[in-house]
């Protein structure tokens, strides 16, 4: 399970250094951020001790750049909670059980949690659910933050953690079917420059989608470009590349047949 | 008369090593009294930028480690009150508050610590050419509000607007209408809106420097029960010698120039000094 967990072991060198410089905002994200929707518009949080307030604003615009390069690898490689999720869904006793149609279905589950959060920042000028604790030891504070909060904060927590521990059922259950900011990625990351692609060669096999933690296959819904699924491909038939430049490759095939098929965009 | 300036010479030689090692040694113990001692305190959360750096600069002095929880103090207040929490120096805002720990014994005694101040705040450059909170009346004047944020916040504002005769116009003309003062400020900062009535310390945020410009308030707008700030010992203090030294030491003129500096009027300085006899802070 180890070997496997380590097998990208490049990308794990990247999660667990990412986990070192966002980990801690994560986590005030969840458990003490007092506001309806975590992570954004962090600069004025009356919060002082959360590390978002001064990190929010480079991280935003690098996960833009980065979806518009590399699609939704900030989910594959950077995000602490996809991490977590990973190491949650090692001990999965539903993979590959859920039909494809079911977790294509559940996978439009992150759009919606996504209007949800849109309507509260933007219309409903982002509430706030908790007292902000604004300094203080971080295990005492979510003690106070959760003693003092309205029930809506609390039921947002039990929401998020009840999804994020569900991936001990189905592997990556909160990253596949809820995470709004997945979702938001996944939808810019149709015009992104680079991404693991299927050519021409592929079988449909569905190797890579046994490889994959998100059960998924390259360019599908949910990818999230960790390349993990690369060296199962027998035929070869995965390559990092670019889909607005298919021409460098003769072997894929974007007009017609198998390939195109493989490649469908996301939401069509 | 030569003996007796030698005498007078070994005397002063004698007296001032005598001094110097008192000094020294007092010095020492002073600094080295609280080492590896830890005190637990709790303010409002509106001084914790006071706060912050009084507590690094006691733990310089002497050793001691604050470990410092800063929040709104009414929940901060109802978790001590009903004992679901507890901490050994408390800061709270409001005099009631105080005096209720006291009268449930959870607080040993306390002491006036600082008080606020509300002003109308504009953004930079005053575009709306705000004179005073009168102007809070004007049809053209958009206001930014933040009525549903802690009391302190946003209570308090809307009695202001009332006593001042404004209210009403400033909450029609609000372009925001928030639970958040720090939201609302943002609004103003960005000259999106006119003026709001704020406290004094939010304009000393360092978010907000350099953004807005502030006018004062007459004192008979000014609701009584958000302006004082007091410090007390609790009844769970461990180290009584570090908890009173660590109140002596926020209550000293050292620290004045923190809480100064973060828009509050220190207890000690003579204008606190009018403020404690006018609000009535002592201990029952």
């Amino acid at each position: 399970m180890l070997k496997t967990f380590f097998s990208n072991w490049k990308r794990r060198i990247v999660q667990f250094i990412s986990l070192g410089l966002i980990g801690e905002w994560s986590f005030y994200g969840i458990f003490r951020c007092p506001f309806a929707v975590p992570y954004i518009g962090c600069g004025n949080c009356p919060v002082i001790q959360c590390p978002g307030r001064s990190l929010w604003l480079w991280s935003w615009i690098l996960i833009g750049g980065s979806v518009l390069v590399f699609g939704r690898a900030f989910c594959g490689w950077i995000c602490p909670g996809g991490l977590v999720s990973e190491i949650l869904s090692m001990g999965s006793f539903l993979k590959s059980k859920l039909k494809k149609r079911v977790s294509a279905g559940l996978a439009y589950g992150k759009y919606f949690v996504l209007v949800l959060a849109l309507y509260f920042f933007f219309l409903a000028q982002n509430p706030r659910w908790a007292i902000p604790i604004r300094t203080g030891d971080f295990f005492k504070s979510v003690g106070l933050t959760v003693e003092h909060a309205d029930p809506v904060w609390i039921y947002k927590i039990l929401f998020v953690l009840a999804a994020l521990g569900l991936s001990l059922a189905v592997p990556m259950f909160w990253c596949r079917f809820l995470c709004p900011t997945g979702g938001a990625i996944e939808i810019l990351s149709r015009f992104s420059l680079f991404g693991f692609l299927k050519n021409a060669r592929c079988s449909d096999c569905d190797q890579c989608r046994h490889r994959c933690h998100l059960e998924t296959r390259p360019s599908e819904i949910n990818c999230v470009q960790c390349g993990d699924c690369k060296e199962s491909c027998k035929p070869n038939a995965i390559e990092w590349k670019s889909p607005l430049a298919p021409w460098r490759n003769p072997d894929t095939n974007f007009g017609s047949g198998q390939a195109r098929s493989a490649n469908k965009p996301h939401f069509l | 008369m030569a003996k007796d300036r030698l005498n007078r010479r070994a005397f002063l030689k004698a007296g001032s090593l005598a001094l110097g090692a008192s000094i020294f040694t007092g010095a020492s113990a002073f600094a080295g009294g609280f080492t590896n001692k830890t005190l637990q305190a709790w303010s409002c959360g509106g001084l914790a930028e006071a706060f912050q750096p009084a507590n690094h600069a006691f733990e310089q002095k002497t050793g001691a480690a604050i470990a410092y929880t800063g929040a709104f103090a009414g929940a901060l207040g109802k978790s001590l009150l009903s004992g679901t929490a507890e901490t050994e120096v408390f800061a709270p805002r409001v005099l009631e508050l105080a005096r209720k720990l006291r009268a449930q014994g959870k607080m040993r005694w306390f002491e006036p610590l600082c008080f606020t101040r509300y002003v109308v705040a504009t953004p930079k450059g005053n575009p709306a050419g705000i004179e005073g909170i009168a102007d809070l009346s004007r049809d053209d004047v958009r206001t930014a509000l933040a009525p549903d944020a802690s009391p302190p916040g946003g209570k308090a504002s809307l009695i202001i607007m009332e006593k001042a005769g404004v209210v009403e116009k400033a909450r029609k003309n609000a372009v925001q209408s928030g639970d958040c003062v720090q939201t609302a400020m943002t609004t103003l900062a960005d000259g999106k809106a006119d003026a709001a009535v704020i406290e004094l310390r939010i304009s000393r945020l360092p978010c907000f420097a350099g953004r807005l410009e502030i006018l004062p308030i007459p004192e008979k707008y000014i609701p009584p029960a958000p302006v004082p700030f007091t410090i007390g010992m609790m009844k769970w203090a461990k180290n009584l010698d570090l908890a009173e030294a660590f109140i002596e030491y926020i209550l000293s003129e050292k620290s004045q120039r923190f809480f100064e500096a973060a828009g509050f009027i220190h207890a000690r300085s003579s204008e606190g000094r009018r403020l404690t006899h006018k609000y009535g802070v002592t201990d029952a």
